[in-house]
């Protein structure tokens, strides 16, 4: 495990609770579902040496926490003004992330656009041979869209072995488990049906991630299905569906810092 | 005009780099040419708009200028989420090409028309509404919308429409241009429908009305003291576009006199709040509904007799 990603995915759980806390705002579960996956790529995936990083393109939107607080761990932004501007009146943080505010490459909030979009990055980059890679992710509920599978075909007819899609795949969503609204599971064979390179891996496990996100596809796109947990850190948040909506109150943050003190300990 | 478009956008892609063409699966051959100017910028995304517009939209990201085709529905309505989040609100310089803009695809039915366009793409906040009346403006505003900051509907009739406007004139980014000077009645165009609506003032003029003529080749922004100025002059105004009389040039002709207090009375000749389901070719749809010559002329004298019942018109 990368010492850098595992200290800034603890800053940024961190930083994801304090602006939940200070805003009293939902969508906290999809947050810490994603925070390693996001640590690792922004720790040890998208720098590159002497050139633009990577590009990162956060498909689901409500996670913006996530993002916020993984650009303030990765210095971009400032963790306290995270907590300050996030869904505050006069703030200058959305509850879904803006094109446009430093380090956010889309506007995210409605769901199924991140993918077609990272196809035409992709698609520019590699005309311009420019050797730089693309990362969407999306949740698993997300793949209810048509238009991510608009994206996957043409991305894996047109081989784009730059472009990475990382499927946040906590089996929860809006009104339940993926699996009772619309299965769309085994992922894995339908991925690769349409021509990804699409490989598995644990959501919150550094290695394993660093080493499915570090490889680019040959000549086919990455699906990484990352199997992650709503909720993951805080222990009664995890696969907890409520927690895509419950905001957190003042009463909660003795149990909140128990936790995270408990995380640090042991990180 | 189709083909006028295509022959700016391969004289555009051929002299820059970030020129790219995208379609929906639609324009057979039309793209042959600019795929030879521009190898490897032209891409089919296959019968999928929403993937059309984001991809555009990630293009874009990436420092391109993509123009996005397919009939004018289909990149607007049918991907609008996409229009308006990835595009529109990213202020992301992606120009939507719709083809067979009002009535254009008059046999293929109401799923082929686009009445509604203009006022969808009007309303979206960053977005330029461009809908030139012929082949030699459609050259003019797509190498204008190619050097515009951000996103650009532009609407393209069909095919083969004659020129209309004169041969000098330009085209300036959000300035209504001026065809005729007439003391007794402005009329207001957008879009193809001109050579109609010059038609109109001819008949007109054979019976003593003299008519201003003004075209918005831009629609958004719009240039509302050209209208403002006529409708001072004139006292009358009658708009006509191939478009629901909802949303476009009469809705953004009435705003502007109301709030320039011109207290000119405004016919909107249009599409009526309805679907088209009468079965025909565009010249039998827009006579059908009062948008040829003759049906702007009908309106034209019913709004000056209402008007100055006193005077005689011929």
């Amino acid at each position: 495990m990368s010492a850098l990603s595992a200290q800034r995915a603890e800053a940024a759980r961190r930083t994801v609770l304090d602006a939940a806390l200070a805003a009293g705002t939902c969508h906290i579960g999809s947050a810490l579902s994603i925070v390693d996956v996001l640590a690792v790529l922004y720790a040890d995936v998208l720098p590159r040496a002497g050139a633009e990083p990577h590009r990162f393109l956060l498909s689901k939107g409500h996670a913006a926490t996530a993002l916020y607080a993984t650009l303030a761990a990765a210095g971009v932004m400032d963790a306290g003004e995270v907590v300050a501007g996030y869904c505050a009146d006069g703030g200058h943080l959305a509850g879904h992330p803006e094109r446009g505010v430093p380090g956010v490459e889309m506007t995210g909030g409605s769901l199924g656009h991140g993918p077609a979009i990272a196809v035409g990055t992709a698609l520019a980059d590699r005309h311009a041979a420019a050797g730089r890679r693309t990362f969407c992710l999306v949740g698993d509920g997300e793949l209810n869209e048509g238009s991510v599978w608009e994206a996957i075909a043409l991305a894996g007819h047109l081989g784009l072995g730059d472009l990475t899609l990382v499927v946040d795949a906590n089996g929860l969503q809006g009104l339940g488990p993926t699996a009772d609204v619309v299965d769309l599971e085994p992922l894995l064979p339908k991925l690769s049906s349409f021509g990804w390179d699409a490989r598995e891996v644990g959501g919150h496990d550094h290695d394993a991630l660093a080493s499915a996100l570090g490889a680019p596809g040959s000549d086919r796109p990455v699906a990484v299905v990352a199997r992650t947990t709503k909720g993951h850190g805080i222990s009664f948040m995890e696969n907890e569906l409520m927690w895509h909506y419950k905001s957190l109150k003042a009463a909660d943050r003795p149990r909140i810092e128990a936790e995270l003190a408990a995380r640090e300990g042991v990180a | 005009m189709r083909d006028a478009f295509f022959e700016a956008l391969a004289e555009l892609a051929r002299h820059d780099e970030r020129v790219w063409a995208l379609t929906g699966d639609l324009g057979i051959n039309l793209f042959d040419p600019i795929e030879q100017a521009a190898p490897g910028r032209v891409l089919n995304v296959g019968i999928a708009e929403q993937n059309l517009v984001g991809v555009a939209a990630g293009l874009a990201y990436a420092g391109r200028l993509p123009f996005a085709y397919s009939i004018a529905p289909f990149v607007t309505s049918r991907p609008h989420d996409q229009v308006r989040v990835d595009v529109a609100m990213a202020n992301a310089p992606v120009t939507l090409v719709g083809v067979g803009g009002g009535l254009a695809y008059g046999y293929l039915g109401p799923t082929h028309h686009a009445i509604e366009d203009l006022g969808i793409m009007r309303a979206l906040p960053n977005m330029t509404v461009l809908a030139p009346a012929d082949p030699a403006e459609v050259r003019r505003a797509t190498r204008a919308a190619f050097a515009a900051d951000g996103p650009v509907y532009l609407r393209l009739g069909k095919n083969g429409e004659p020129d209309v406007l004169p041969g000098d004139a330009s085209f300036v980014l959000g300035r209504a241009t001026r065809l005729r000077d007439g003391d007794d009645v402005t009329l207001v165009s957008t879009g193809a429908i001109l050579g109609h609506v010059v038609a109109a003032a001819d008949l007109l003029a054979a019976r003593g009305v003299a008519a201003t003529v003004l075209h918005y080749g831009t629609l958004k922004p719009f240039d509302a003291e050209a209208v403002v100025a006529a409708a001072a002059r004139t006292g009358a105004v009658v708009t006509v576009e191939e478009h629901s009389i909802i949303g476009g040039l009469g809705s953004a002709t009435a705003e502007a006199l109301a709030e320039a207090g011109a207290g000119a009375p405004v016919r909107r000749v249009g599409v009526p709040d309805a679907f088209v389901s009468a079965v025909g070719s565009q010249e039998h749809l827009l006579a059908h509904l009062g948008l040829d010559a003759d049906g702007i002329v009908a309106t034209t004298l019913a709004l000056l007799r209402e008007r100055r019942p006193t005077r005689s018109l011929r």
